[in-house]
């Protein structure tokens, strides 16, 4: 198991940038058991997940809430953990480009760095609240990048947001909601960051979207808001799978759901 | 410039150990002339410096003591700097097998995690104190790998080293306030060795080069640095007597200094211009 805490010059972003990776690699386990390995065969690839986090979080999240490195390694999966501050994964309209950031520098980067697959059935995206938002908004954006998009507590409908009296969405400063949204402060109607505009955008265009996942507890105030968005997609003929489960807006769902997550990616289990 | 600290489990040591990683990558001041960043792009290898930290220390020492990340970036060079206890860089008579580490698993992880040269004329190790000994040690194990290596300060002639601790007057052998008494020395022979003297052993560096020389192999280049107040400033002028003896090229530098990281960061800098660097990546 390697776990990489990197930083360098971010281009979009215009200053350091720092962002955890994980490769899995030999562990004591695979060590202990004598299990057959194949991470240092030459040419082979990891897939790779970019795993996004929540509003108020940064790249430390996953690693230090959840036991994600250990399920990585079981599923020889990549993990690419980068910090958007409260950006929403947006190019923010007075600010960092945190949408070019994650969809272009990053997968380009970090193949440069590390033996990461280029291939478009190698390469998920996933986020919890905030970051389930931003796995949207960047599965839409690019939809040639991913084969599968899931979002964990997703803040995947703006109304759900907009009306939430949450301390998650009043104590955000107003002033950073304008710098990335604009003036307003939220996400105008029909914009490219409305994800219902957007994945009607895509859909007129005929675009091949990823698989697209959504799970979410039943005493989340986002729940509401996401089954509004599944039901708004399937009408426009777009499948999002859903599953609820016991549960609020916390690490103890993450925890557990991302394993459900990685269970529905189309992983290989090993290298490729 | 990318800095990747790094941690993962070490199937020579058998415990998890970190090392820190620096590539060369384009910062704000190279994006803003064209052509400067050109050298980071898809399939591009980087030479590379293992780099060694001395006795006491660890995979961080470089990285916060000297400015080594921006002279690595100015050159366009890899480093990395791994983390290898007190064992001057041996598989330890008691302990960890830390010459296995960093001459065998070490390259394996790094070559495939990272984009780095594989070839000798782009790869290079170096280090302080303990760490120019295990720079030397670790060349001469790996004769075909390594084309280049500097020592900062080495415990080069490694039989005067160990006499100095075994007489324990000039070699530092501090003192722990929780126990009231001297710590171990950096390089306890019986631990590391598992013998007072080394001589004629392959942790001997004058016998592993006759041997290497005899078996025909290629010796690398040395660079040699040693402040003249540094007590190891004699074992440095022995052991550049010794290693030109064999016919080893050796280039000797001395200059008013100590054993301290002023003396270091200063001289890592002639160290990088002396290697043979492209200032470049590289093709493979």
């Amino acid at each position: 198991m390697a776990h990489f805490d990197l930083s360098f010059y971010s281009p979009s972003l215009r200053k350091n940038a720092k962002l955890v990776v994980f490769l899995p690699s030999m562990s004591a386990d695979d060590f202990l058991l004598d299990r057959p390995v194949r991470y240092f065969e030459p040419g082979a690839k990891y897939q790779t997940l970019y795993l996004l986090h929540g509003s108020y979080g940064d790249c430390m999240d996953w690693p230090l809430f959840t036991g994600l490195e250990r399920y990585a390694q079981d599923h020889c999966l990549a993990v690419v953990m980068p910090s958007a501050e409260n950006s929403s994964y947006e190019n923010m309209v007075f600010g960092e480009e945190y949408l070019n950031y994650v969809t272009k520098e990053l997968p380009c980067f970090l193949r440069r760095l590390f033996p990461l697959s280029d291939k478009r059935e190698d390469n998920f995206i996933a986020g919890l609240s905030m970051g389930g938002y931003g796995t949207f908004r960047c599965a839409l954006e690019c939809p040639e990048n991913y084969i599968a998009a899931a979002s964990l507590s997703g803040a995947l409908d703006k109304a759900s947001t907009k009306t939430s009296t949450e301390a998650h969405s009043v104590k955000m400063p107003k002033r950073y909601r304008k710098a990335v949204f604009g003036e307003s402060g939220e996400i105008v109607p029909g914009s490219d960051n409305d994800l219902r505009a957007l994945l009607k955008k895509r859909v007129d265009e005929g675009a091949k979207l990823p698989a697209l996942f959504h799970t979410i507890g039943e005493d989340d105030f986002l729940r509401e808001g996401g089954e509004a968005y599944i039901a708004y997609a399937k009408e426009l003929g777009v499948e999002i799978k859903y599953t609820l489960h016991p549960g609020v807006h916390d690490w103890n769902f993450w925890d557990s759901y991302i394993k459900e997550v990685l269970d529905w990616l189309p992983l290989a289990n090993d290298m490729v | 410039m990318a800095l990747i600290e790094t941690h993962f489990f070490s199937t020579s040591l058998c415990f998890g150990t970190d090392l820190n990683v620096f590539i060369p990558t384009p910062n704000v001041d190279e994006l803003s002339v064209e052509g400067e960043y050109d050298y980071f792009h898809d399939g591009a290898k980087f030479q590379v410096l293992y780099l060694l930290h001395g006795g006491f220390g660890d995979y961080t020492d470089w990285m916060r003591l000297t400015s080594i990340e921006r002279y690595a970036q100015a050159h366009k060079l890899a480093v990395i700097m791994p983390s290898a206890s007190n064992s001057f860089y041996q598989d330890m008579a008691l302990g960890s097998d830390y010459l296995t580490y960093v001459t065998k698993e070490l390259p394996e992880f790094c070559r495939k995690m990272f984009p780095i040269s594989t070839l000798r004329e782009n790869t290079f190790v170096g280090g302080l104190s303990m760490g120019g000994y295990g720079a030397l040690r670790v060349a001469l194990e790996k004769p075909e790998e390594y084309g280049c290596v500097f020592s900062l300060s080495g415990a080069l002639d490694i039989n005067a080293t160990l006499e100095q601790v075994l007489n324990s007057k000039e070699a530092p052998s501090p003192f722990n306030p929780y126990t009231g008494k001297p710590s171990a020395p950096a390089a306890d022979p019986k631990i590391v060795f598992g013998a007072a003297s080394v001589a004629g052993t392959d942790a001997d560096l004058f016998a592993l080069a006759a041997k290497r020389k005899a078996e025909g192999r290629p010796l690398p280049r040395l660079f040699q640095s040693v402040g003249t107040e540094d007590f190891t400033y004699a074992g440095n002028r022995s052991a550049y007597k010794a290693l030109t003896d064999l016919g080893m090229d050796v280039t000797f530098e001395e200059h008013p200094g100590v054993h301290n990281w002023e003396y270091w960061d200063t001289h890592v800098q002639r160290a990088l211009d002396w290697l043979p660097l492209a200032n470049n990546s590289v093709k493979e």
